[in-house]
């Protein structure tokens, strides 16, 4: 049985100061299993990933904190040592070096810690990984993309500006992919979308 | 945490140390929360690097098949030590009130799985340990505590004295003065890290009980010598400055008493080497069993299991405790006694575990690389699988 007074003591000392961290814990979808939780890590400063809000989907084994506890990023984020298909993560504390004196802080701040440092030798997503090793301005494009594409839609008001636009009468995919080339800029994006 | 709202908007930077605070359920000392479970140390356990951990938390985290690290250093240790009885009555007197409930909530705990942690036990402060273990196991723990007490000397009262902790409490189990750089041994006794040398040099033996401390020397217990730099600030400064005098005296090499854990771990690294090579070899393990005299876990080549103790956990000791006669009671405040009957047992081997499980090699380690093991015992015990001991157990 997961140890539910110290995950409880957990979530508490993470969101206390998350606004300086940058990483914090919620209970999934609201629900009310301690067991499944729903992690978030702002994109580190000057990295492709500045900007995003990334969530991390959370689950404890039965023998937590004994057992390291199951991650996996549910927001799409283009690293090499991150499945761009499922957001499986490649990272060493999430299993054999996993130790109980470890926190779902201190796990969620060394992903925050991966975001900044890839280890591409040691990759989960073959293609990243080649790619940030052969071609790394490609590799920058397209992790900025992605994360402009799935990290930020809900922080700058993304949604909003994608509503308006159809509104207008344009696909949605359509606005979307201009709304994304443009890096969100609604005026740059109706113009796109009248020119095309 | 309400309450804090008016002050710390003047303060943004209080109220952070103020919410901090209530985060160890306000303990006196936050040095004293387990980094496992976060809860006020409940009898700690010193590891070797100078770690330390409720007894729970450091038994959970042992791995049943290999060697274990140390949660925060991740040092590799082999033994399981004996609670630290100084740092247990230390807490006691520290944090009356969440000790209690400390002990009362891990009292509950235990008693759902039926299997318990030592009583904290009067003979192993004393030298005679072939007292009645079979009386001190019956008594319950209030017994005990109640037990204890009357041992403190009068003028170590509480009331009427504004520190809670005399130096009596906290004196070398050799010296008897103020415990300077404080190390703690297998057994739990907790000596000045140059009082430690004088022992006997050809295996670090504690002049307390006698038991042997396997693995080299140890470490500073940092947080305790940091608790003690601070609560007795004159007195660790007099020691420290005493023992700087007298070190030639003390110590033959000239060298300070800080670098005989990083010396002696050096010139020891064939002992852990050829333990490292051995663990390998999986075939001589016995799977999540220990040995209840020296604390290695788990025992490898020879294991003797007691016939006539009825625990859970059983009673088991490997060759060389078997061999040394050892007289000390269980780790599980089990009530076994000298007289009971010992056997050889190999149920717990590693390939009789692999076959009577039927689980590949290496899917053993991956699936049930963290499990208590209290949960391995008894399914090794039984000769019955059964799916939910495991569960129940941790």
């Amino acid at each position: 049985m997961v140890d539910v007074s110290r995950v409880q003591k957990e979530l508490t000392e993470c969101n206390r100061d998350s606004a300086i961290s940058g990483v914090s814990i919620a209970l999934h979808d609201g629900g009310s299993s301690i067991s499944h939780l729903t992690g978030t890590i702002a994109g580190p400063q000057d990295t492709p990933y500045e900007g995003g809000t990334f969530r991390i989907d959370i689950r404890l084994p039965g023998g937590y904190p004994f057992e390291p506890p199951k991650m996996q990023f549910i927001t799409k984020v283009w690293h090499p040592n991150i499945s761009s298909q499922n957001g499986a993560i490649c990272l060493d504390i999430l299993k054999d070096q996993w130790s109980p004196a470890l926190t779902l802080k201190t796990a969620l701040l060394s992903l925050q810690a991966l975001l900044s440092t890839p280890a591409p030798d040691d990759p989960q997503d073959a293609v990243v990984a080649q790619q940030y090793l052969r071609d790394k301005s490609t590799f920058l494009n397209t992790a900025r993309y992605w994360t402009e594409a799935f990290a930020k839609s809900d922080s700058t008001g993304m949604e909003e500006k994608v509503q308006k636009l159809v509104e207008m009468g344009f696909p949605e995919d359509m606005v979307r992919s201009a709304l994304l080339s443009v890096n969100g800029d609604e005026n740059m994006a109706l113009e796109k979308l009248c020119s095309s | 945490m309400a309450s804090d709202d008016g002050s710390g908007s003047h303060l943004p930077e209080k109220k952070e140390e103020v919410a901090a605070g209530a985060g160890f359920d306000d303990l006196e000392d936050p040095r004293f929360q387990c980094c496992v479970c976060l809860e006020l140390l409940y009898k700690p356990v010193v590891i070797g690097c100078g770690h330390m951990s409720c007894f729970w938390c450091v038994h959970k985290a042992m791995h049943f098949v290999r060697e274990s690290h140390c949660a925060i250093c991740r040092q590799p240790y082999n033994h399981f030590p004996s609670i630290c009885q100084l740092l247990h009555h230390l807490l006691l007197k520290l944090e009356p009130v969440e000790y209690k409930k400390r002990e009362k909530e891990v009292l509950e705990q235990e008693k759902s799985v039926d299997t318990y942690s030592p009583q904290i036990i009067e003979f192993l402060n004393s030298k005679d340990n072939n007292c009645e273990n079979g009386e001190d196991g019956d008594s319950k723990l209030e017994d005990n505590i109640s037990k204890t007490t009357p041992e403190v000397p009068v003028d170590n009262a509480i009331n009427g004295h504004p520190k809670k902790i005399k130096l009596e409490d906290v004196s070398c189990a050799r010296c008897k003065e103020l415990l300077y750089q404080p190390a703690v041994l297998n057994c739990g006794h907790v000596y000045c890290m140059s009082c430690l040398p004088f022992l006997d040099d050809e295996a670090l033996k504690c002049q307390v009980c006698g038991g042997l401390h396997p693995g080299g020397f140890p470490n500073v217990c940092l947080d305790l010598e940091h608790f003690l730099e601070e609560y007795f600030p004159e007195e660790y400064e007099s020691r420290r400055r005493k023992l700087q005098f007298g070190i030639t005296q003390c110590t033959p090499e000239g060298s300070s008493p800080g670098t005989f854990c990083t010396k002696e771990s050096m010139n020891r690294p064939s002992k852990q080497e050829t333990y490292l090579q051995q663990n390998r070899d999986l075939s001589n393990v016995h799977v999540g069993v220990g040995c209840d005299s020296c604390g290695v876990y788990p025992i490898q080549g020879k294991r003797y299991k007691c016939k006539d103790c009825t625990e859970l956990v059983g009673f088991d000791l490997c060759d060389e405790c078997y061999n040394t006669r050892s007289k000390l009671p269980g780790r599980f405040n089990q009530q076994h006694t000298p007289d009971h009957r010992m056997e050889l047992d190999n149920t717990a081997l590693y390939g009789s575990v692999l076959r009577f499980q039927r689980i590949p090699e290496e899917g053993l380690i991956a699936e049930l690389a963290f499990i208590g093991p209290g949960g391995m015992v008894q399914v090794v015990d039984d000769h019955e699988m059964e799916d939910n001991s495991e569960d129940e157990q941790v």
